[in-house]
């Protein structure tokens, strides 16, 4: 059965009205314009009539939408700017991110259980302004899918890497959106670990404010999917993550917590501003044991060095002691936001978080359906394994909340 | 060149978080392509005026990087990035999932494979030097030391692993010795000269595929036995992974449980013990160690995990009290640095965790406000707690 969600209203900014699609660029400005404008004074932008077209009693399927083109693949996904295929034109107008996953890859990389946490915990986080929202699953006889909203500015990765690093205001606005998206996570969402934060998986939207994406490796860590840190906290083994950001205690498979998210941004923000991982060698072996034995201090930079505000919240959340790190010790998240690198600089979190902060990189995008910041990708798989009858008794009823 | 708007990101009003917002245009700075606009790099000195670099606008093909300094941080360095620093996307990696087996723990055993002990030995001293090894216990060490089953590799030319191939074992050379290929293209290839360029050897003591012990990854080389009647000790990833993750989590939850028991600590929610349960710290002393000593600032609170302990008092010449597995002492210590009440011995071999005031304020805040939620009176306790002491 297709689990339809329904629509909730947008973050303030947060949608633009299907019927721009066809929009010229100048229209587009002009609403940039006003919701600036808006936002200037305080207001939020009037919401959109954003209903989803889905009816939600009936199963929806991949022939519901059309392909527009591949927006990124991994190992064991593809995802896929695609727009409704039929209904009214306003309806075809629409654009959604699918994210496209086969049955027979999920099972042979072991990642039935990771799947499944991401479907179920994508749809408790719904809503936050950082979070880029699920409108939908859906599964066929070798498929799953996830309908996601489209979020058109494209990876944060492309603009470090273009730009090579950000400067320390740049870095610190970024940081900040991270922040108050990690401490929803892991603060009010029950205990929530994202656990794969990295460049790739920030995305801009049009407006150049951060969307989290990929909970592939997200878990929720508490018994109590509501109210925070009540619940019995269990810690967990299962090592994922990307080689340069995993924490020590992934690696050494000590069992790890949220904490393993606040490491995580302390290897961001020294990405951010140097434009390189402080842990990297060619041989991922030696990336681990560098984690585990080299002290981030040893490795900042020398020339130009980094501010010392932005050296000193580094070293704190990159703290190897669990016990020492920000983020993890009393008080969580509010002790990161009472950082120097964020308390020196007047961030105002409730502005950021109504997203009434100017963005610092404001992506190009002409109209809600553009896709020119993504990369582009091939659109045929490589070889595909069958899904077998005997798989499909197997392992169908893992994939039946989809 | 009559480029697009398209100031610096890094320009000196792009403070998003700056009192003094002097730039209030509409289009701000927008990242803009267009196929016919040549614009100059936002990273270079002379942003607009020179076109010493060209911008291929954010988002071309395949990334370049600009030799030129950056607009606003000093120049890099260019010998400040990582050497041959690969920056392209990263693909995240994951093994299997794990579960503890959870209240079961005694269900499962490790595999174990007997072993002489100058075996042992030599299996100790392979694996001494891996970071992967380093941090374990002497249980979880003992463990793994047992679980390496042995693989006779009876001929010349057996490949043990194939570059490209899954990995799921690391090995220890136990006898005779292997070859180390590398095949440019990433993989095995078919025909003689398919292994690739030999970059390496390893003989007795040696040991390779530790990545395996992490994830599935594709094997980097192939090895190749390189002489008849070798021998090799193989460990396989879910094994070594469960070992570590069984012995982890049966400790943190006998901790949780100690935890749950220590009337100062009755009013920490379960998220809060489990906290302080991953900041305690194994320690193990002999029979009749002083742990703590009367009149000592007290600094550590102590659970014992293991053996027995009894605490005298220098008033009186008889044990004050006894303590076995679970019990703890020095728990006021969290509370204040009061000199110890009475000194704590071991009586036989132990195993205590110990948990520093500063890291549990760390973690939780001060422990008056904790102790707030509940009044902590009357209640028969560890040697600071006066009443039980005086009365024995």
């Amino acid at each position: 059965m297709a689990t339809v969600i329904q629509a909730q209203p947008l973050p303030p900014g947060g949608g633009l009205h299907p019927l721009q699609a066809k929009a010229l660029m100048a229209a587009q400005q002009q609403q940039q314009q006003q919701q600036q404008q808006q936002q200037q004074q305080g207001q939020p932008p009037q919401k959109d009539a954003n209903e989803e077209p889905f009816d939600p009693s009936r199963k929806l399927t991949a022939h519901d939408f059309v392909r527009v083109r591949t927006l990124g693949t991994g190992t064991f996904a593809r995802v896929c700017l695609v727009r409704p295929s039929h209904g009214s034109e306003a309806d075809r107008s629409k654009v959604y991110a699918l994210k496209i996953l086969r049955k027979t890859d999920v099972i042979r990389l072991k990642q039935i259980d990771h799947v499944r946490s991401e479907r179920q915990i994508l749809a408790d986080v719904r809503g936050h302004p950082f979070v880029a929202d699920l409108v939908a699953s859906f599964s066929d006889a070798t498929t799953l899918y996830l309908l996601l909203t489209y979020v058109p500015g494209g990876e944060l990765f492309t603009y470090l890497r273009r730009f090579r690093r950000f400067d320390e205001d740049t870095a610190r606005f970024y940081a900040a959106e991270i922040v108050l998206v990690l401490e929803f996570l892991h603060e009010q969402c029950g205990g929530v670990a994202f656990r794969d934060l990295k460049p790739e998986n920030l995305l801009l939207d049009e407006q150049g404010h951060i969307k989290l994406v990929d909970f592939g490796f997200a878990k929720r860590l508490t018994n109590e999917s509501s109210g925070a840190n009540n619940g019995e906290l269990t810690e967990t083994y299962t090592l994922c993550g990307t080689p340069e950001y995993l924490a020590p205690e992934v690696i050494q498979n000590k069992g790890h917590t949220t904490a393993v998210d606040w490491w995580a941004l302390g290897i961001l923000i020294f990405e951010f501003l140097t434009g390189y991982p402080p842990f990297w060698h060619q041989n991922p072996l030696e990336i681990y044991k560098q984690i585990i034995e080299k002290p981030i201090t040893t490795v900042l930079p020398q020339s130009p060095p980094l501010s010392v505000s932005a050296q000193d919240i580094i070293t704190q959340l990159c703290n190897v002691d669990r016990s020492r790190r920000l983020g993890n010790v009393s008080g969580g998240a509010a002790r990161v936001k009472a950082h120097p690198f964020f308390a020196d600089h007047n961030v105002d979190w409730d502005a950021l978080y109504h997203r009434r902060v100017r963005a610092p990189i404001i992506p190009p995008v002409r109209y809600p359906g553009d896709a020119r910041c993504y990369d582009i990708y091939p659109e045929e798989d490589a070889i595909k394994e069958e899904y077998t009858e005997e798989m499909r008794e197997k392992y169908d009823e893992f994939f039946k909340d989809f | 060149m009559s480029g697009p708007t398209f100031n610096s990101p890094f320009g000196a009003n792009s403070n998003p978080f700056g009192s003094s917002r002097i730039d209030t245009g509409v289009m701000q700075r927008v990242a803009e392509e267009d196929e016919n606009d040549t614009v100059t790099s936002p990273t270079t000195p002379h942003f607009g005026t020179t076109t010493s670099a060209t911008f291929r606008g954010p988002f071309g093909g395949d990334a370049t990087f600009d030799p030129q300094p950056s607009g606003v941080r000093s120049p890099p360095n260019p010998e400040g990035y990582p050497a041959q620093y690969n920056f392209g996307r990263r693909t995240s990696v994951s093994a299997e999932s794990l579960k503890p087996v959870a209240d079961s723990y005694d269900n499962w055993t490790p595999p174990y494979h007997p072993k002489t002990p100058e075996q042992l030995e030599r299996l100790k001293k392979a694996i001494s030097g891996n970071f992967l090894f380093s941090h374990l216990d002497e249980e979880q060490s003992a463990q793994i030391l047992g679980a390496l089953v042995e693989k006779p590799i009876p001929a010349k030319g057996i490949k043990v692993i194939t570059q490209g191939d899954a990995g799921d074992y690391f090995y220890v050379v136990e006898k005779g010795s292997f070859d180390v290929y590398v095949n440019s293209a990433g993989s095995l290839q078919p025909g003689p000269e398919g292994m690739g360029q030999k970059v390496g050897a390893i003989e007795a003591g040696g040991s390779f595929g530790e990545l395996a012990l992490m994830y599935n990854a594709p094997r980097a080389a192939t090895v190749i036995s390189a002489e008849p009647n070798c021998t090799l000790w193989a460990l396989d990833r879910i094994t070594f992974r469960r070992i570590l993750m069984e012995s982890t989590f049966a400790r943190r939850r006998m901790y949780e449980g100690f935890l749950e028991e220590v009337p100062l600590l009755q009013s920490l929610t379960p998220y809060e013990r489990s906290k302080i349960a991953d900041a305690l710290e194994s320690q193990k002393f002999p029979a009749g160690h002083t742990i703590i000593r009367e009149g000592d600032p007290g600094y550590d609170f102590y659970l014992l995990e293991s053996g027995e302990a009894v605490a005298y008092r220098s008033d009186n010449d008889q044990p004050v009290k006894h303590y076995k597995k679970g019990d703890y002492f020095g728990e006021l210590a969290l509370l204040n640095d009061a000199p110890r009440a009475a000194s704590v011995v071991s009586t036989t071999e132990v195993k205590v965790a110990r948990l520093g005031k500063s890291a549990f304020q760390r973690l939780l805040g001060p422990v008056e406000s904790i102790m707030r939620r509940q009044k902590y009176v009357g209640v028969e306790s560890g040697v600071e707690d006066k009443d039980p002491l005086q009365k024995s």
